[in-house]
């Protein structure tokens, strides 16, 4: 299981989904749900030099409408600028490649694709998670 | 984490005598060794499990609802586009054929103009041509009507010259009013 689950994302609806499918598989315990890539940003810049603070996973969204800047950026910002040490990926409805490249650019480790049953690509991601913490996974599209 | 036994009982009664009970991730953190209270945690996570699943199906469908009316506020600003654009050249076209009809109009009254115009000329050329051949007739036949033919010659030909040029003058005019009024308009 993992401690700690930030998801960012426009969508509130999502939201109720993300905490659903979560808590149905026993994915974690405490899931913070954000709307803003900016809120995001300000959380992990308050948090550099508490890493207690930090969650353990971050699943950001690729379009974040009424943010300044995109999932990818976001990535870039959190791996690059306020330091690494979460697991972090794209939870998009996209499956565009060029955008698959920039976040794997930016230091994504996984794309999971939004779509209706998104359950069994959190349950595989749930079984990944482990290489992930310990960055011996390579990056993964979960279609 | 684990609670006295008098805690789990009290929850348990609570349950039993209010319907009331713990909920959420709590449950998944408890541990015990009793079994009416691992029953309790266990009908707990059941029933959680059940409000979750009911709660995730809803979500979807107001998801799913709303991409629906995504999609037909999208076809409707796409329509209202489109019947926008159609007005738009419904009323250039009112436009062209108005202003096609004002054409057609102005030539056909050009075209009558011309033909009043070349009647009148012909008709003013005719009665000047009879009227001098008339007096020539009367001079070479010695006629002694010649003074006569010959004032009304000249006071004719001086009428008909007169109107002609009024009548070409009127025309003149009529013109010029037409295409100033037609120039202000396109103005």
């Amino acid at each position: 299981m993992i401690n700690s689950i930030l998801l960012v994302d426009d969508e509130n609806l999502f939201h109720l989904v993300f905490e659903d499918a979560c808590s149905l598989l026993d994915i974690t315990l405490n899931l913070e749900s954000i709307s803003s890539a900016d809120q995001a940003a300000n959380m992990f810049r308050d948090w550099q030099g508490k890493p207690k603070m930090k969650p353990d996973c971050v699943f950001v969204d690729l379009n974040i409408i009424g943010s300044s800047f995109d999932g990818i950026e976001l990535i870039r910002k959190i791996n690059f600028e306020y330091g690494n040490g979460v697991v972090i990926g794209i939870i998009s409805s996209s499956e565009d490649k060029q955008e698959i490249d920039k976040a794997i650019e930016a230091g994504a480790q996984f794309w999971i694709v939004k779509s209706d049953d998104i359950e069994p690509r959190l349950e595989q991601f749930k079984e990944d998670y482990e290489g992930y913490c310990n960055r011996i996974n390579p990056f993964k599209v979960y279609v | 984490m684990r609670l006295t036994e008098e805690t789990e009982l009290s929850f348990i009664s609570l349950l039993e005598e209010r319907g009331i009970r713990l909920e959420g991730n709590i449950l998944k953190v408890l541990e015990t060794d009793s079994e009416p209270f691992k029953d309790y945690i266990q009908n707990g996570l059941s029933k959680d499990d059940e409000l979750r699943k009911k709660r995730l199906e809803i979500t979807r469908q107001v998801q799913e609802q709303n991409k629906e009316l995504q999609q037909k506020a999208e076809e409707n600003d796409k329509l209202m586009n489109e019947i926008k654009q159609a007005l738009a050249d419904a009323d250039q076209a009112k436009e062209d054929a108005l202003n096609d009809l004002d054409l057609m109009q102005k030539k056909s009254q050009f075209e009558l103009i011309g033909s009043i115009v070349q009647v009148a000329l012909w008709i003013i050329m005719g009665v000047g041509v009879i009227t001098t051949m008339l007096y020539a007739m009367a001079l070479f036949t010695g006629s002694v009507d010649t003074t006569l033919l010959g004032n009304t010659w000249s006071n004719l030909f001086g009428i008909l010259l007169t109107n002609s040029f009024s009548i070409i003058g009127t025309i003149m005019g009529v013109k010029y009013a037409t295409d100033d009024k037609s120039s202000k308009k396109d103005e």
